[in-house]
């Protein structure tokens, strides 16, 4: 393995021993709060970003600091504080330790290690394996391979990211959890010029991997294929006709739909806030029969799993739907202990600047029994979304919508020609009752994607099989 | 090589973290200082520091008690550096003694790896000047010490009462998603090799509320509203906010879908700042440089109605996207994007008006954790006659579009297709709430399309329109 010359280390324990946890988590609890939790952490993000095919952009990056938090009932006091010195520390203690005032002091229990086990090892995580001139190699190959795909690509942007994140959190119930998560991202935007016609494509790759991937499985030159021919494709595409039809989404990346539309309305927070339409719904049909839902901490290689999350809970397996009836939620330890439900692994938080709030780790649709083809070859007329862009949901009211950067028209059974511009709306209420058929073909993108709420934004991931929905409402300039 | 702009055995230079806390802004220069020396020593041609010190507090309440209380003092330096013109940049939040030397050789370190263009070189003094000669950051109304100095216990109190207010709007109204007050107080400094030294500070002060209003079927319809502000005394009364917020979300109450028609829509103001926020990217030299605007060639050429202008302005008095300088230290300015319809002017950085034989517009936008990009200050499309209602009585049928989507624009194209809520028109009124639909058109033939602009330009955040009335646009629903 070989060492990066610009990412620093540092020696997590002697910056942040037990005493000095042990202390401030006492100090957060004299106003009478009746849980405290500390969470130090020390990150290294690196950056190298190619355009016009010059190497233009290289960063490193240290976070490193103290998040301490104070619960008294379902009140939340939090502070924070830049680096490790103590002073600073104490001072980020007692200000989050002011959301009680009346109650006395509580106590802090001695610290058990938490030791569950790894979902998967990486023997050469990709952050610390690749030195700055592989990444660069990376990036070279990449704006070769777009740049020979066709001769309509202008312009290549790749940008290869990274990160190590350390961490602690040990709280006043004796927890006390330590891990270390690796993530590399790599990604190329192509633009694709035809007289005044001009259309960007995207592709990425990465995850928490070995070094090798890049190698054996999504190479700079796949991901930079995929980016130019995705392109190349929209400079052909039409605008979408107007209204609602059937959809039939691809596997993977398209489980976007199924985070945005349900698993935001699952999430802890909004089940016990009751602002969620799903609070009452337990043991209700809420997906369509055969339709079987789950978050999982532990899919191997996704950049949504760890072996703890920010809270110290070890990661799991959580069934939300079986056969399109609800069976269980998503918790975090704030949200469980007033609930009195078990912790699931979904407290997460950005960094020590900000306290832990119930989320998403990798979410996805199971495999159902049809074939691919199947799927698309009983819809007259309707779009199929290859590639999806964002998609956002507001949880309370149940809107959502997508874009969708690469479409095709389905016309009697057969994709006809692609399609641009295309916006998928609806309400989550009803969206997963509207799925009519669940192909055999899974798979699960950790590769890429970041879901934002309340200001913070995390890794995860998401995937399904080849889904259809019997009717979507789509979006577009032609009627 | 030139040499650093400060002498680094200035009082305050030494560091360590609690110093750094609440640090003013001539103690983050000083530190700016020491570290653009210290990448000199480490072998930089030129070399640039950007400092940042922030203390913000923010409370959010929710069935009538605090659910979350949060204070956040943070602290960061971002150090490019240049060598042999390529440049290398690295950032750190530990600010204790003896890190700066290590981030200096590991700055110079990452440098080497990048492509050499001369355009990279850092900003002069002289390039960096004002149009309007040198503006003091106090003329521009930048700092409040109402807002540093509000106890914790009046936010606290603001927060409970914006609540309390919304709640009892309407009957309809029985709970919400929160409502919040947060205020910011931030020093920061730009220090170059070249002489460039600026330090200044700045508050902002926010309040938002979100409604929920229950519909039929155990559905529920959300209002959202909010206003950042640099001044306290600029704020509204929280009885106003918690109006307008109760106001949206009870107006969607039996929202319904309607068939797929081109029709005239109708922008809120809220929703025209959207979308001229997204348009941004198209007006930057960069994305012209690439061709990879939807603006490309279109330079003085008539893009939009006469009605349009468009204006990205950085000094705008107590503007909440106000900066004296923008994060290369260069003066901002006030820029027409389009002047009376006329594409009059794309926005640079310093390295992209390098490569345009051209001067940086002071757009560069950028956090110490970032390097500069292109981005905008003040955005707005400046006010015009008409009164909204004057706006709504020109529409027989058509879509008043006053909620939307995160994602639906394209920046490369200027394709707009977003879900969108509102109200559906006829004979110039507002006749039903609509959901489940979205509109659609493409941002050329938008501009091209607008036939009145409204005279209710306020500034609630630092991207602000009047109300936008666009002759024609897709809306699609349920079937016909």
């Amino acid at each position: 393995m070989s060492r990066n010359a610009s990412r620093p280390d540092v020696d997590f324990a002697d910056r942040f021993p037990r005493e000095l946890a042990g202390e401030l988590l006492a100090i957060a609890r004299e106003g009478g709060a009746d849980f405290s939790e500390v969470y130090a952490e020390y990150t290294v993000q690196t950056a190298f970003a190619l355009d016009e095919g010059r190497l233009k952009r290289s960063s490193v990056a240290v976070l490193e600091g103290v998040g301490v938090r104070a619960n008294a009932g379902a009140q939340t006091g939090y502070a924070c504080a830049d680096g490790f010195l103590p002073a600073d520390l104490r001072e980020a203690a007692r200000v989050a330790g002011h959301i009680a005032r009346d109650g006395g002091a509580g106590r802090v229990a001695p610290f058990h290690v938490t030791d569950s086990p790894a979902p998967f090892t990486l023997s050469f995580p990709a952050p610390l394996a690749l030195d700055e001139a592989a990444k660069i190699a990376m990036l070279r190959r990449a704006d070769e391979a777009a740049r020979s795909a066709d001769r309509r690509v202008r312009e290549v942007e790749i940008t290869h990211a990274d990160s190590t994140r350390r961490f602690v959190v040990a709280n006043s119930d004796g927890r006390w959890a330590e891990d270390r998560q690796y993530l590399s991202r790599f990604s190329v935007a192509a633009l694709a010029l035809e007289g005044d016609n001009r259309q960007q494509g995207f592709a990425a790759a990465g995850g928490c991997v070995e070094a090798g991937y890049f190698e054996s499985e999504r190479t700079p030159e796949t991901v930079a294929r995929e980016a130019a021919q995705s392109a190349i494709t929209l400079l052909a595409a039409r605008e979408p006709e107007a209204g609602s039809t059937p959809v039939v989404v691809a596997p993977g990346w398209g489980g976007v739909m199924v985070h945005e539309c349900f698993g935001h309305s699952m999430e802890g927070d909004g089940i016990r806030k009751r602002t969620s339409i799903r609070a009452d719904q337990r043991g209700r049909q809420v997906a369509a029969k055969g339709v079987t839902i789950v978050d999982s901490g532990v899919v191997p290689f996704s950049r949504g799993s760890f072996r703890v999350d920010d809270e110290g809970t070890p990661a799991q397996r959580t069934v939300l739907v079986e056969d399109g009836i609800l069976i269980g939620y998503m918790w975090d330890l704030l949200n469980a202990r007033i609930m009195r439900e078990r912790p699931t692994g979904n407290g997460r938080r950005s960094s020590y600047r900000d306290y832990p709030l119930c989320r998403m780790t990798n979410t996805y649709i199971e495999s159902g029994p049809h074939t691919p083809e199947d799927l698309v070859a009983d819809v007259k007329r309707g779009l199929f979304c290859k590639h999806l862009g964002g998609g956002s949901v507001n949880p309370a009211d149940g809107n959502f919508s997508f874009v969708v950067t690469e479409a095709w028209q389905i016309e009697d059974g057969r994709l006809t020609h692609p399609v641009r511009n295309a916006t998928l709306t609806g309400n989550g209420n009803d969206a997963m009752l509207k799925i009519d058929a669940v192909a055999n073909d899974l798979k699960i993108d950790g590769t890429t994607g970041s879901c934002g709420k309340n200001g913070q934004w995390k890794p995860c991931g998401v995937g399904q099989p080849t889904v259809r929905f019997s009717e979507i409402t789509v979006g577009g300039t032609a009627t | 090589m030139s040499a650093p702009v400060r002498d680094p055995g200035a009082a305050g230079a030494r560091v360590d973290g609690a110093a750094a806390q609440g640090s003013t802004p001539a103690r983050l220069r000083d530190l700016g200082a020491l570290a653009v020396e210290c990448a000199l020593a480490a072998g930089a041609a030129e070399a640039e520091a950007c400092v940042e010190s922030t203390r913000s507090f923010s409370v959010g309440v929710s069935g009538g008690a605090i659910e979350t209380l949060k204070q956040n003092v943070t602290r960061g330096l971002g150090l490019r550096v240049l060598v042999g013109d390529a440049v290398g940049f690295v950032t750190t939040t530990d600010l204790t003694e003896g890190t700066l030397d290590d981030l200096a050789h590991r700055a110079v370190a990452l440098a080497r790896f990048l492509t050499p263009d001369p355009c990279n070189a850092f900003v002069t003094p002289a390039e960096a000047e004002g149009a309007d000669g040198a503006t003091l950051p106090e003329d521009l109304a930048l700092f409040d010490p109402a807002v540093r100095e509000l106890p914790a216990e009046k936010k606290i109190e603001w927060a409970l009462e914006l609540e309390r207010l919304a709640l009892a709007f309407d009957p309809r109204i029985t709970r919400t998603d929160g409502a919040h007050v947060s205020t910011h107080d931030g020093a920061s400094a730009i220090v170059n090799s070249n002489g460039i030294a600026r330090a200044w500070d700045s508050t902002a002060v926010t309040a938002y509320v979100v409604p929920l209003a229950d519909d039929r079927d155990g559905r529920q319809q959300t209002g959202c509203y909010g206003v950042s502000k640099r001044w306290l005394r600029d704020l509204p009364e929280p009885r106003a906010i918690a109006a307008e917020a109760a106001r949206r979300a009870v107006s969607r109450i039996g929202a319904r879908s309607v068939p797929s028609a081109r029709v005239p829509v109708v922008l809120h103001p809220d929703i025209a700042a959207n979308w001229i926020s997204e348009m941004h990217k198209a007006f930057s030299g960069e994305a012209l440089l690439k061709e990879s605007s939807w603006l490309t060639g279109k330079l003085e050429q008539l893009i939009a109605a006469p009605l349009v202008t468009l204006v990205d302005d950085g000094r705008l008095r107590a503007g909440i996207g106000t900066e004296p300088w923008d994060g290369e230290g260069v003066a901002t300015r006030k820029n027409r994007l389009i002047d009376r319809g006329r594409l009059a002017t794309f926005v640079y950085d310093v390295y992209h008006a390098r490569r345009a034989g051209r001067r940086s517009s002071g757009n560069a936008v950028r956090g110490y954790s970032s390097q500069p990009s292109i981005g905008f200050t003040n955005l707005y499309i400046e006010a015009g006659a008409q009164s909204p209602e004057q706006i709504l009585k020109q529409v027989d049928r058509g879509f008043f579009m006053d909620d939307q989507g995160s994602f639906g624009f394209n920046s490369v194209t200027g394709d707009y297709s977003y879900q969108a809520q509102g109200f559906w028109i006829e004979n110039g009124e507002k006749a039903f709430p609509v959901e489940g639909v979205t509109v659609a058109s493409n941002s050329l033939e938008m501009l091209k399309n607008v036939v009145a602009v409204g005279n209710d330009l306020r500034f609630d955040h630092s991207v602000a329109s009047s109300t936008l009335l666009i002759s024609e646009m897709t809306v699609s629903g349920r079937a016909a």
